[in-house]
């Protein structure tokens, strides 16, 4: 941990029990802000999941009642459940394909790119409710612009936010305005890739497609990996966008978990429920991203690690 | 050496700093040398419905120099669970006003305070308002809330819309056959593209409260009288009527714009202001803007009958919370926000609590306001006075059911209510039962 001096097993010299103290006291404090304010309401979170709390009377024990027989017969939790993976499992492929795409794009060298860069980034950066609100505006299926454009060259627009089989797709149209966060990530890897490879490929005689699929790719996979595991465990926390478009609806179609946890804290405070519901919600998105760490060796390739040839 | 000396002295000053920082208590107002106190009053209104809230706020600093009111407005459904939450973090505005439904399980859970005490302390006659309208503030023979404004439900129309389709006027008495013929020949297709342009009546969607009038004049009522059932009530024959007839106002006759939104965020429907639906049937608070608006030629009439003639009664006041720090100069503020001098402002907002306000002649005589007065023969009780879970068990259900007969064409309204009437019985019975 102290750099490859120490051994394990050995007792730390005085010079390095020293060098600890000073470590420890250069990161305390992110360090107790990170006990306090993270791992302490953690475990209180986690204490409360075994209770019934509704916030105005003290926390009752229920043991394990909220997670063994309160969630598996909550036919929400499933739909919830249900929503959130549909989004997921659609959003994120976007997400890193289309971030890929407009980095392609946006790493050319034409006068005037770095406007487009910012334009494209611009909408991560404005406050998720404003930018819900606007789209709530422009999906209105009467007079918003989005059903007045499909009108002027003839389609019957659909009612977007207000149709069970439209809202959760709507909310994925929504949120292609998020690319820009992937897109600046890529660009990055991108810059990062030495042109003389290219070179030495175009020499070779390899093509524009050869050239991106075995140059460009494997030297991404890194950044890929960095994307990925970024927006899978964001996607499983989507809250913003339900909450202010559609609260849920309509008809629960568009109930995503963490907005489930808020209606049940907060709505109905089920403070219990909803700490268990947080709690479930963590293990699922520690399951994924320990899988994608573990899959790492499989296709994330570091530049300048050994390999086995 | 001597730099991580320095290095290491750094960082404890940060620490020190960081420490320091964080445990300064939180600066309040009345730290300040002079005797202000600073009042915070809390509505669920919003938009233009702060006005009147403000300008008596207003006149009451005016009145009271050692005193600050802070307004704070919280809409839509949030602010009963933000009350709550403030509550329970011991920090909820001292004046609160809430709705009439919310009473009994705001009282029950000890949010707010008994004023009959305070009121008496400052020699505040209650009997400035008109008999009756202290019942909802009262819990158990104690007094709550003074009351702020109440309201009916009646139907308002565009006579611009009526004359322009040579439709006759609605009438007192009218029927649910009436308002349907009526609404069939007020909606048009203007302009052949297969959607209409003008409707006949704007309803509110999944507006729960609104939607108990439909059951009440249906001859039904949604909850047993003891409060413990819905099964039997919420999926009865006539409430399954109401609903039905509700749902296929939008869906079979297309008589009423499909909902604008269901969000708390977007502004709801809007034909009727716009002018393109001739009927609303609503709550008196937005007439004020509506006979501003040059879309609309305004006309009031009371609610159609169906099995019964009925209405609900709405009611809004203000009461004091249990958490507040300052009891005298909250009550004396309270007594002002809901007195006489502010019923003057109120009334131009909803029907004003006060008899005095309420026998003025522009109140009174006003040809609009007795159409809402004379309704109040008619009322029915509300579902919340039966229990105090109303909110909690309830109307949860009863939205997703609205939702789903009106979003849902193919639904079956039968199976819809009775699957509403289970979910709202478990609800009950876990709650019964803690």
């Amino acid at each position: 941990m102290f750099g490859s001096n120490t051994q394990k097993g050995k007792k730390l010299t005085p010079f390095r029990r020293k060098e600890a103290r000073a470590f420890y006291l250069t990161i305390s404090p992110w360090l107790i802000g990170f006990v306090l304010l993270t791992v302490g309401p953690m475990l209180y979170s986690l204490y409360i999941s075994f209770t019934r709390y509704d916030l105005l009377s003290p926390p009752e024990w229920a043991g394990l009642y909220n997670y063994l027989e309160k969630m598996p017969n909550d036919a929400r939790f499933w739909q919830s459940l249900k929503v959130t993976a549909i989004y997921t499992a659609a959003y994120v492929p976007l997400e890193m394909i289309g971030g890929l795409m407009l980095a392609l794009l946006v790493r050319e060298r034409v006068r005037g790119i770095k406007v487009f860069r910012t334009i494209f980034y611009l909408p991560t950066v404005l406050a998720g409710v404003a930018f819900a609100v606007v789209w709530l505006l422009l999906l209105n299926p009467r007079g918003g612009l989005v059903n007045l454009g499909l009108k002027a060259v003839g389609i019957n627009g659909p009612r977007w936010l207000l149709d069970p089989d439209w809202a959760l797709f709507s909310l994925l149209l929504m949120s292609f305005w998020g690319w820009g966060r992937a897109m600046v990530i890529y660009l990055a890897g991108l810059q990062s890739i030495p042109g003389e490879i290219y070179e030495a490929a175009a020499i070779d005689g390899a093509s524009r497609w050869d050239s991106f699929w075995r140059i460009t790719i494997p030297m991404l996979s890194s950044t890929i990996f960095f994307n990925l595991i970024l927006s899978v465990i964001g996607t499983f926390q989507t809250f913003t966008n339900a909450f202010v478009a559609t609260d849920g609806g309509p008809l629960d179609a568009t109930l995503f978990f963490v907005l489930y946890l808020y209606k049940q804290g907060f709505d109905l405070r089920n403070m219990g429920y909803a700490s268990a519901l947080a709690w479930v919600l963590f293990v699922i998105i520690l399951v994924f991203t320990l899988l994608i760490f573990r899959s790492q060796e499989f296709w994330v390739f570091y530049a300048g690690e050994k390999t086995d040839e | 050496m001597k730099k991580k000396n320095l290095f290491i002295g750094i960082g404890a000053l940060v620490l020190a700093s960081l420490a320091i920082s964080a445990c300064q208590p939180a600066a309040t107002a009345t730290g300040f040398e002079t005797d202000v106190v600073v009042l915070r009053a809390g509505t669920g209104d919003s938009g233009e419905g702060l006005n009147p809230h403000q300008s008596i706020i207003a006149d009451f600093e005016d009145q009271n120099e050692n005193v600050l009111v802070q307004l704070e407005a919280i809409a839509g459904r949030d602010y009963y669970t933000r009350i709550l939450t403030q509550i329970a973090a011991d920090r909820a505005p001292d004046v609160m006003n809430i709705g009439d439904d919310a009473v009994p399980s705001f009282v029950e859970k000890g949010a707010f305070v008994p004023i009959d005490a305070c009121l008496a302390d400052l020699e505040f006659d209650s009997s400035v308002y008109l008999p009756g309208l202290l019942e909802p503030g009262t819990v158990d023979g104690e007094l709550y809330f003074l009351p702020k404004d109440y309201s009916t439900l009646a139907v308002y129309y565009n006579k611009a819309l009526f004359d322009a389709a040579g439709v006759d006027y609605p009438q007192d008495g009218w029927t649910w056959d009436d308002l349907l013929e009526t609404a069939q020949a007020l909606t048009e297709d203007t302009d052949g593209d297969g959607q209409n342009d003008i409707w006949g009546i704007q309803l509110p969607a999944n507006w729960t409260t609104g939607f108990e009038y439909w059951v009440a004049a249906a001859g039904g009522s949604l909850i047993s009288e003891d409060g413990t059932s819905y099964v039997g009530y919420m999926d009865s024959d006539a409430t399954i009527r109401a609903a039905q007839f509700y749902a296929d106002l939008y869906n079979e006759y297309q008589v009423a714009p499909p909902p604008a939104d269901f969000s708390a965020f977007g502004g709801g429907n809007s034909e009727f202001d716009n002018g393109q639906a001739a009927m609303r049937i609503f709550g008196r608070w937005p007439q004020a803007g509506m006979l501003d608006n040059p879309n609309i030629d305004l006309g009031v009439v009371g609610t159609p009958s169906d099995a019964v003639e009925a209405n609900i009664l709405f009611w809004g006041g203000f009461g004091i919370s249990s958490t507040t720090d300052n009891l005298a100069e909250a009550c004396n503020f309270l007594s002002y926000y809901a007195g006489p001098e502010a019923a003057q402002t109120w009334k131009d907002w909803a029907l004003p609590a006060v008899t005095s306000v309420a026998e003025m002649p522009e109140v009174a005589d006003d040809p609009l306001n007795s159409v809402w007065i004379d309704e109040l023969d008619d009322l029915k009780p509300r579902a919340y006075t039966f229990t105090p879970y109303w909110n909690e068990s309830a109307d949860p259900a009863l939205r997703t059911a609205l939702e789903t007969i009106l979003l849902e064409p193919d639904a079956d309204v039968a199976a819809v209510m009775g699957q509403a009437a289970q979910d709202a019985q478990s609800a009950l019975d876990e709650l019964l039962a803690e």
